[in-house]
């Protein structure tokens, strides 16, 4: 905890600020349906503040569930959760908290611009951050239309901009790309990279993996329910290395092990997987060249976040 | 509240099906007021149908609106169906839901907005009754005397009670239901047939000795209530077999009861 003066010509105002740093943790959290189906088990979950976490899983696995239950939604059957300091659904807790939870919910007979009216009502907001949150969305000039008459890409901003409307500390999103075309998902990923900037925490669901790879900065995987691991990005995906196909391999690999030691060294596939700098290239080359092998390959080696995807979740690359 | 308030008023003042409904209301009690007007002045010969111009005129104008107590409940439950049920088709309840009021607080917003409205079809349902029976006044050459001040404001609270109870049915079962058509479906058929069927059948038994439970229901509490307004011109003579009193106990009974129930509901169960 953290104190800060507010006001400072104002006397005794003193505002205690919660510098924790998560803003959600789940303890156990579990969610049984009632016709059995355990949608989501035990899920022990951390975000930090101001970090982009990217939440993946693949359809059904138990995401939307899980965010659901954290913005009050569902009711757990077991565990706990802490949401902005609050448990998920208080009012104190929801007031920090913007979300755009599956589908975009608004009134279709009424345009964008009151539909958001409507929901900044509901939230005690200002009124004039209503165009501030259609500008950051880029929907000013078409937010007089009724929603609907919008396409699936302004659906999801005016989603979005819904959930910017309080300003929060912590913005759920869940799959804000479903059903965009390429281009509109680009758009959406330019959009979410930059309400990540600064102190905002952003808790991102998706499947897709390349979109969760180039915006944030911890995932956490869940799979049938169960969240099989958490950590940053870089962690997920290992140390980066070098790949290298010579022959004879026989005798790179043991050129290889002399210089860099046999921990540093894996077979796969037919090539030799070095942990080791990519600047070592040239060296690497130069030995075993001078060790009369022939390099045919040498390039920089990391595991991609689908290969790592696909490891954890058990599911098969390309089904 | 204040600001759930507001926010379900901005919604609800743009939404079609509710100023069709005014509407609708004013069209029908209009289509009432001159159907009636032209059987006073071309009589049947037999009692049958035979109109009074003297109910036409505006000091019984609240007696007259008193009829379109049944359809106006029509409506209101299809609006309270349409209003309850169509958060859950359209996904807006969980946007609701995820910004800073609990959820009773939102419901409760609900509930005063929705009532707001049920007391606008009330003003227009009067108005056009007042309307209606100054034109047909004018055209007889017949003074124009009105009711008493408080006749019109006791005549308005059982109209707006029983707009706002019946309400409550398509509310509760917009809430229970989760959406709007089959909620709506299952209100206009309780309304139009269960009911009707299940009074009678109650009456007919043990000859009449479970009267009292049929006394219970909505609808006979409600046209009870609105047979209580009656005057001479009308010829009517039998007394109602339920008191005001009683029916007017009894249906804010309903009232409260299907809104609180309708606000467990939302309060437990997960939203899905």
């Amino acid at each position: 905890m953290r104190l800060t003066t507010t006001r400072p010509a104002t006397p005794s105002v003193i505002v205690m600020e919660n510098t924790s740093t998560t803003i959600v943790e789940t303890h156990g959290l579990t969610k049984r349906y009632g016709s059995g189906v355990l949608a989501v088990d035990s899920v022990d979950m951390s975000v930090r503040r101001g970090e982009v976490y990217g939440f993946l899983g693949p359809n059904g696995a138990g995401k939307t569930t899980t965010l659901r239950m954290l913005v009050g939604l569902i009711r757990p059957t077991s565990g706990a959760a802490t949401v902005a300091g609050h448990a998920p659904g208080h009012p104190s807790g929801l007031a920090r908290i913007g979300s755009l939870i599956e589908s975009p919910g608004f009134y279709p007979y009424l345009s964008g611009r009151e539909n958001l009216r409507v929901v900044a009502d509901l939230a005690r907001v200002n009124q004039k951050r209503v165009d501030e949150v259609l500008d950051i969305v880029e929907l000013s000039t078409r937010a007089g239309r009724k929603f609907g008459t919008y396409s699936t890409g302004m659906k999801q901003r005016l989603g979005v901009a819904a959930a910017l409307l309080k300003d929060p500390d912590l913005l759920i999103l869940d799959e804000p790309s479903n059903g965009l075309d390429p281009q509109g998902m680009a758009e959406m990923r330019k959009l979410i990279k930059d309400i990540g900037q600064g102190d905002r925490t952003v808790l991102l669901s998706s499947h897709l993996l390349g979109e969760v790879e180039q915006i944030c900065d911890r995932v956490g995987v869940i799979s049938n329910g169960k969240l099989v691991t958490q950590s940053t990005v870089q962690e997920l995906l290992g140390e980066e290395g070098v790949l290298v196909r010579a022959q004879p391999i026989e005798q790179a690999q043991e050129v290889l092990t002399r210089i860099y030691g046999a921990a540093a060294i894996s077979r796969q596939d037919g090539a030799i997987h070095l942990k080791t700098k990519p600047e070592n290239s040239v060296e690497i080359n130069r030995q075993l060249v001078g060790a009369g092998i022939g390099v045919s390959e040498l390039r920089l080696f990391e595991r991609s976040l689908e290969e790592v995807f696909f490891q954890l979740t058990g599911e098969k690359q390309g089904s | 509240m204040i600001a759930t308030i507001r926010s379900e008023w901005r919604k609800l003042r743009f939404r079609p099906a509710f100023f069709v409904s005014a509407g609708l209301v004013t069209a029908i009690t209009a289509l009432v007021y001159f159907l009636s007007w032209y059987q006073a002045l071309h009589p049947s010969t037999g009692d049958r149908g035979a109109v009074n111009i003297l109910t036409l005129f505006p000091d019984q104008f609240v007696n007259q609106v008193m009829g379109a107590g049944a359809v106006g409940g029509a409506i209101a439950i299809v609006l309270g169906a349409i209003y309850a049920g169509s958060e859950f088709s359209w996904s807006t309840l969980k946007t609701m839901f995820t910004q800073r009021p609990g959820r009773l607080t939102v419901w409760a917003g609900r509930v005063v907005v929705f009532s707001l409205w049920m007391g606008i079809m009330a003003v227009a349902l009067f108005v056009a009754g007042a309307a209606l029976s100054t034109v047909v006044a004018l055209f007889q050459g017949h003074a124009i005397t009105w009711p008493a001040g408080i006749d019109i404001a006791k005549g308005f609270g059982v109209i707006w009670l029983i707009f706002v109870v019946e309400g409550a049915i398509g509310l509760g079962l917009g809430v229970l239901i989760r959406q709007s058509a089959a909620a709506l479906g299952a209100g206009l058929i309780y309304l139009l047939a269960v009911e009707i069927i299940a009074v009678r059948f109650i009456d007919s038994i043990n000859s009449g000795a479970y009267q009292w439970v049929g006394n219970l229901f909505v609808g006979q509490n409600a046209t009870a209530l609105t047979q209580s307004f009656t005057s001479p011109a009308f010829g009517r003579t039998i007394a109602p077999a339920i008191s005001a009193e009683h029916a007017v106990l009894v249906l804010a009974a309903y009232g409260v009861g299907l809104m609180i129930v309708a606000a467990g509901l939302l309060r437990l169960r997960d939203v899905t």
